[in-house]
């Protein structure tokens, strides 16, 4: 690279104008956040970034026609996980085709490192992310989630489902609980949310 | 000895080796289902072609014998492409369902797969031929769509256990395995059965859905079961162990162990174990450090003297003996094993398979450093004649027996080791937490008078000690303290004291263990007839 020599001038008279020749865009931003209401801010939590339809955020199981997990319980997720966050138990199901389900199904997910090789492992898709990135909780406990909590996430509905690769790939539709609810009860099929951030 | 070429590598094999064989134990692979090493060829699957030049077609390795001269070829163009369409044809109906399938992870399909096939199915899966699954054989969980028809089963009912109760039904596609009118198998070696299948087929009904195999790490070890020392791999994950495998030794148990071997671990990782020491007084029991149960058995032995007698137990290691039988001399106690006489056992057959009547491992090692020195009966009559101011059990069997109760009420200090919680550990006045055989390291001599190694798999529980640390922290209190401070080297003290077992070393004894000139009597019938 060709070095590029600047030269200050070390001589200027200090002054009212080089201050806010310096402060330019500072001052552009302030004026108009004052005057036009364009902030680059967004008002967290009312209001919320858009986010990627292939964000990973926290999991969602998600289920068969009849409601039971699409989970076979092979362990592959827990296999891949590089933080080992994910706890299966198994257990038998009495339809002979399927034959095996979890009876215990629970991520960590404060240990978690969200990096999605748990979907990507997944035959069934049966473990899918949401885009729902705000983790919060006053205890460790409650925030290691269950089979149960993991398969009906309320807060599915405002975010949608984020990462799921093999969606296309894989035969059985799949049914994510939260989601039909929004559209049975209030018929509204959520898709990414409309960005309402005024940004400049 | 015949000499040929495999894939341009030259071998020379023992006349009568087949070109499987010679090619397996020289590291050159080569897929197959069909053939086990401790059954009958049967050479169904012909997934083990291999062109032999001037032979005009290919031949299956596991069938043909190598003959001087003959020049193999197992990874040609010609010989790829047979393996990959007879694998290929064992996996039309196969319905892949790994994700569910327990035998994945250690299943020949999935692997010869990933070697040989890479190819898409050109069957949908609706189209298979369906056929029986999740069919309950009491021990055994059949799934008739996963099997490639390899008859490993049946060749294993048939000429080992002689029990023949699995058999082919139905024809072309729709040939299955199957009992007969959905039977259970009843004999005592289904566990087996599970290990011989190649594939998903038979699968232990104890182990399914409960782990991934891939999770789990083996440690080698020998059954503690009975006498017949069966070696085993011991399978745990963090510390809780999951089964036991049979481990392969041509000269005590081939492939095979019985179904009361592989239930052993159940007795491991439970919670009525001994995980402390514990003391009586006046105000009944009460918990205290190994370190001073150790103490007052000491002084009990010091005051005591030649006034003690010492119990060894049968499940002990050769080093767990050897260090009790020195605590023993050192205070010139009265010592023995023979609870229940099982030396009398050691050698005779339960069945004509593997199993012994005898159901400790190590009765031989015990009869080898002479253990059987006082008597069990002389021993109790003493105690009733109040001239044992000290007893110390190596084990609880004693404590069991209805007759002794009398006798052991009359001596005033008992110390037991135990490994298990038990109403009789009530009639001790000490209890010493012991480490069960998966939890030491050590050695147990077979009836054939083998010596043989076991692992440390898992850790004990709480403050559970080996036997023979328990015995050496008693014996460096009496001021003789042990030279040796690791199994490796208590075994160098036994090769040292015990006839027979000279110039035996730890580590030379590998895992497949070594065996000794076989004890007097060892020749009768039943040996006879398992050979």
């Amino acid at each position: 690279m060709a070095t590029r020599v600047v030269t200050v001038d070390r001589n200027q008279k200090p002054g009212v104008l080089p201050i806010l020749r310096g402060l330019q865009i500072t001052l552009a931003n302030f004026l108009r956040s004052l005057f036009l209401r364009q902030a680059s801010t967004v008002s967290y939590p009312e209001q919320k970034r858009p986010v990627s339809s292939r964000y990973r955020g926290i999991h969602i199981l998600t289920e068969r026609e009849d409601g039971t997990p699409k989970c076979v319980a092979c362990f592959m997720c827990a296999t891949v996980c590089p933080a080992e966050c994910i706890y299966i138990e198994s257990g038998e199901r009495p339809e002979k085709t399927i034959e095996k389900y979890p009876t215990r199904f629970e991520i960590d997910l404060l240990r978690c490192v969200y990096c999605g090789f748990c979907v990507d492992a997944c035959p069934e898709e049966a473990i899918i992310m949401s885009r729902e990135n705000d983790l919060v909780g006053t205890t460790r406990a409650e925030l290691i989630i269950d089979r149960d909590r993991l398969m009906a996430r309320g807060k599915v509905v405002e975010h949608g489902p984020g990462y799921r690769p093999q969606e296309h790939d894989v035969r059985r539709p799949v049914r994510i609980a939260a989601l039909e609810r929004l559209k049975s009860e209030h018929g509204i099929v959520p898709g990414m949310p409309a960005p309402k951030t005024p940004r400049g | 000895m015949p000499k040929c070429t495999i894939d341009g590598k030259e071998i020379e094999v023992k006349p009568g080796t087949t070109v499987l064989q010679a090619a397996l134990d020289n590291g050159i692979h080569l897929q197959y289902f069909c053939w086990h090493p401790d059954l009958p060829v049967d050479g169904n699957c012909r997934t083990c072609m291999i062109e032999v030049e001037k032979m005009p077609k290919l031949q299956i390795a596991c069938n043909t014998v190598v003959a001087e001269g003959m020049v193999v070829h197992t990874k040609s163009a010609k010989a790829h492409e047979a393996q990959r369409t007879a694998l290929e044809f064992l996996l039309i109906n196969h319905p892949i369902d790994c994700p569910v399938c327990d035998q994945a992870g250690e299943c020949y399909l999935q692997d010869n797969y990933m070697r040989y096939g890479l190819y898409d199915s050109k069957i949908e899966l609706e189209e298979k031929v369906h056929k029986r699954k999740v069919v309950d054989l009491g021990p055994i969980m059949l799934d008739a769509e996963r099997c490639v028809l390899c008859s490993r089963c049946l060749r294993f009912e048939d000429k080992v256990t002689g029990t023949n109760s699995l058999q082919f039904v139905s024809r072309g596609d729709h040939t299955s395995i199957s009992t007969f009118d959905g039977r259970k198998i009843e004999h005592e070696y289904a566990g087996n059965l599970a290990d011989v299948c190649p594939v998903g087929a038979l699968l232990s009904t104890d182990f399914r859905f409960k782990m991934r195999v891939w999770f789990l790490k083996e440690h080698q070890s020998v059954c503690p079961g009975c006498s017949t020392g069966c070696n085993i791999y011991v399978d745990e994950r963090d510390g809780s162990v999951e089964r036991l495998r049979s481990r392969r030794n041509p000269d005590v148990n081939k492939s095979w162990l019985c179904d009361p071997g592989r239930a052993l671990y159940k007795q491991i990782d439970v919670t009525e174990r001994v995980s402390g020491a514990r003391v009586r007084g006046a105000g009944g029991w009460a918990g205290v450090t190994v370190s001073e149960a150790l103490d007052r058995v000491a002084e009990a032995l010091k005051s005591a003297g030649a006034a003690s007698a010492f119990l060894a137990t049968p499940q002990g290691t050769n080093e767990d003996l050897f260090v009790f039988k020195t605590l023993a001399d050192s205070v010139g106690g009265k010592l023995d094993f023979r609870v229940g006489d099982p030396q009398l056992k050691v050698r005779q057959m339960l069945d004509n398979v593997l199993q012994h009547v005898d159901r400790n491992p190590n009765t031989q090692g015990c009869l080898d450093q002479a253990l059987g020195r006082d008597g069990v009966d002389a021993i109790l009559a003493a105690c009733r004649a109040g001239s044992v101011k000290a007893l110390v059990l190596q084990g609880p069997e004693l404590l069991r027996v209805p007759e002794a109760v009398d006798a052991i009420a009359k001596v005033p200090f008992v110390a037991a080791m135990a490994t298990h919680e038990g109403p009789e550990l009530d009639r001790a006045t000490v209890v010493l937490p012991a480490s069960m055989w998966a939890e030491v390291s050590g050695t147990f001599t077979n009836y054939q008078r083998r010596v043989q190694r076991l692992d440390v798999a898992v850790p004990p529980p709480g403050d559970a000690q080996p036997r023979w640390e328990l015995a050496a922290g008693v014996l460096s209190r009496l001021g003789k303290a042990l030279t040796a401070a690791s199994p490796r080297e208590v075994f160098g003290l036994v090769a040292r004291a015990t006839p027979g077992y000279e110039g035996l070393d730890y580590r030379a004894l590998a895992y497949m263990g070594v065996a000794l000139q076989p004890p007097a009597g060892a020749g009768d019938a039943a040996q006879e007839a398992r050979a």
